[in-house]
């Protein structure tokens, strides 16, 4: 088995498949804790939120592809009203009253969604399109996998352009860098905020629908994922997009590949590299700020 | 019009007053939230030393609570000890864990304490709970209590069990609130206050952090091994990360920094969940509604409420002497 070649492909794939999903969970929260200041431990709740409005408009509509478009888009709306009720206000608070009303957050989105969707595990098919495998040492990959790591690919690239070729991007980098500066030359760094808000939902709703079809919905699936990603996000450095990729990168090749080398460790290796990271580094690996 | 200091002091009287006769009457459901109510007091007095009086507000507490609970339950079911020395081992085995982690975070500060206190405590319970010796995520079952039968007490009765925490939790304030007044705690809430003014004194601000949170650890640890004692069984449960947010949760509701706030918090957040659960299961739900609330409300908890009352009660009672001096 060690010295398998498709074993170890396999492997590597499902490290990235992971990673690829850890990024897209990370990357919003990353760019709002650098932009705003602001940890919302929330975030894996709107991941849940992605998977169930998910789970609901596939079954509604009968497609998985509405839901892939749609669950997103619900969850950003989501986002953007706790935006105006809640998290507006919060943002000049301290870190220890931001966690205290992320955590109730986080327990109001856990009953709603057993209230909603009840305290059993859901499941989403794999779209028509995409059930089916490749063969790789007489095992089938599947191809919804295969389609997990594009999509991430995707998305980073999307990402890089925007954050790094464009007008949007220059005056989110330049609100991580120094919100203040950047509001007295003149830009809006509200507006800013709030709409990097809302797009980093949106990111969190499609990771979580996304996923659905691979792993089950419950309620507490995003309480689960919320720390991997808050691990992320410390590993990387806030508010970089370099950070988040290596961070989601790391975290998730860890988690497998210790998953399959050392059973009885893996999971402790993830939180070890976070104290680790913590004590020698706190800025994280690639800190957005000097 | 009563002095703070007076008033912590009544406030702690009265509450040990309620809680023996609340031991003594209630029915053996009322017995058991009582245990509940006490054994979070504790862990919460343990928080809030940390958290209102160090500065180190952590959320991996549940992670030493748990490790204590755990530490006798091994040592007891396992390896045969009695339990004095089960507990009294469980106890300093938590001390130095807390010691290292304080030592090894004395540095870190605000949102990323937060998270590397999140990180040690999820590294013990990930370790709990994959770990089959330890029962995995079954837990461990079959924990005996303490065996006080050498001065008639039996504390298998769920009364004398209430009374033996109840006499705990007292020490365990009285002890604090000693602490608070030595020449330690005095230093450890200047480090807290201005850390460059205490540093410029010459104090070693990692050897103060990591010894307050060896105490911390350690009295965390002592309402592990209660728990484990009050249950009889052990589940990773303890360790859990939301259970060291509900802690915190406890703490900020009742008053950070009062140390009598947090057994206040304790007792109500406890009730309020039993009350709701009564109605619904679904009493997390207004948890979270009324923490969101209590925070946006900008309030300082309910021991700053009862400060707050007080004052306006002595306003009231000054007001005519004013009135003839003027």
């Amino acid at each position: 088995m060690i010295t398998d070649y498709s074993f170890w492909t396999i492997q590597l794939l499902n490290g990235l498949q992971f990673s690829m999903l850890l990024f897209l969970l990370s990357v919003g929260l990353s760019i709002i804790f650098g932009l705003m200041n602001f940890v919302n431990l929330a975030h894996g709740s709107l991941y849940a939120l992605g998977a169930f409005t998910g789970y609901t408009f596939a079954k509604l509509l009968g497609s998985y592809w509405a839901a892939f478009f749609l669950a997103p888009v619900a969850v950003a709306l989501v986002g953007a009203i706790l935006y105006q009720l809640l998290i507006k206000r919060m943002r000049s608070a301290s870190p220890l009253n931001q966690v205290l009303v992320t955590f109730g957050l986080l327990f109001v989105f856990l009953d709603v969604f057993r209230f909603v969707w009840g305290d059993f595990t859901l499941g989403i098919d794999t779209p028509e399109l995409l059930n089916f495998g490749f063969a790789m040492g007489g095992q089938l990959y599947p191809a919804y996998r295969l389609f997990i790591i594009f999509l991430g690919l995707i998305i980073m690239a999307a990402l890089w352009l925007v954050l790094e070729r464009t007008n949007i991007g220059a005056m989110i980098r330049a609100g991580v860098d120094n919100g203040e500066m950047a509001a007295c030359l003149g830009m809006n760094v509200n507006k800013v905020f709030f709409s990097v808000f809302c797009v980093g939902c949106a990111l969190a709703g499609l990771a979580g629908v996304v996923a659905a079809p691979i792993f089950s919905v419950y309620p507490g699936m995003g309480i689960e994922l919320l720390v991997p990603t808050l691990i992320v996000v410390v590993i990387g450095g806030l508010g970089s997009l370099r950070g988040v990729i290596a961070g989601s990168m790391l975290v998730g090749m860890i988690q497998t590949f210790g998953q399959v080398l050392a059973p009885q460790v893996a999971s402790m290796l993830v939180y070890a590299l976070l104290a680790a990271t913590l004590i020698l580094r706190p800025q994280g690996l690639f800190p957005a700020r000097g | 019009m009563i002095k703070q200091e007076t008033l912590r002091t009544f406030l702690a009287v009265l509450l040990v007053i309620i809680a023996v006769i609340y031991a003594v009457n209630a029915g053996y459901f009322g017995k058991e939230i009582l245990a509940e109510i006490l054994l979070f007091a504790i862990l919460a007095m343990s928080l809030d030393f940390l958290a209102g009086f160090g500065g180190m507000v952590s959320l991996g507490h549940a992670a030493l609570y748990g490790t204590g609970a755990y530490f006798y339950a091994v040592l007891t079911v396992n390896y045969g000890w009695n339990a004095p020395s089960a507990m009294a081992a469980a106890i300093f085995f938590c001390g130095i864990a807390g010691w290292i982690v304080g030592a090894a975070t004395a540095r870190v500060r605000g949102i990323f304490f937060i998270m590397a206190t999140l990180a040690f405590g999820q590294m013990a319970y990930v370790y709990v709970f994959e770990n089959r010796a330890l029962g995995g995520d079954d837990g461990m079952s079959g924990i005996p209590r303490l065996d006080l039968s050498l001065v008639g007490i039996d504390l298998v009765d769920p009364t004398n069990f209430d009374i033996f925490l109840i006499v705990v939790a007292a020490f365990v304030f009285i002890f604090l609130m000693w602490l608070l007044k030595s020449g330690f705690g005095r230093t450890l809430v200047g480090l807290h206050r201005n850390e460059m003014r205490m540093r410029a004194l010459g104090l070693s601000l990692l050897l103060h952090k990591a010894a307050a949170f060896a105490i911390a650890g350690g009295i965390a640890g002592l309402a592990g091994t209660l728990a484990a004692q009050h249950a009889m069984f052990v589940s990773p449960d303890y360790l859990d990360w939301k259970l060291s947010g509900l802690v915190l949760i406890i703490v900020i509701l009742g008053g950070l920094g009062s140390l009598i706030g947090p057994v206040l918090g304790a007792a109500v957040v406890i009730i309020l969940k039993h009350q709701i659960s009564a109605y619904t299961e679904h009493w997390a739900f207004f948890i979270g509604v009324f923490l969101i609330i209590a925070v946006l409300a900008g309030g300082h908890g309910l021991y700053d409420l009862l400060v707050k009352l007080n004052k306006r009660a002595r306003r009231k009672a000054t007001k005519p002497e004013e009135v003839v001096d003027a």
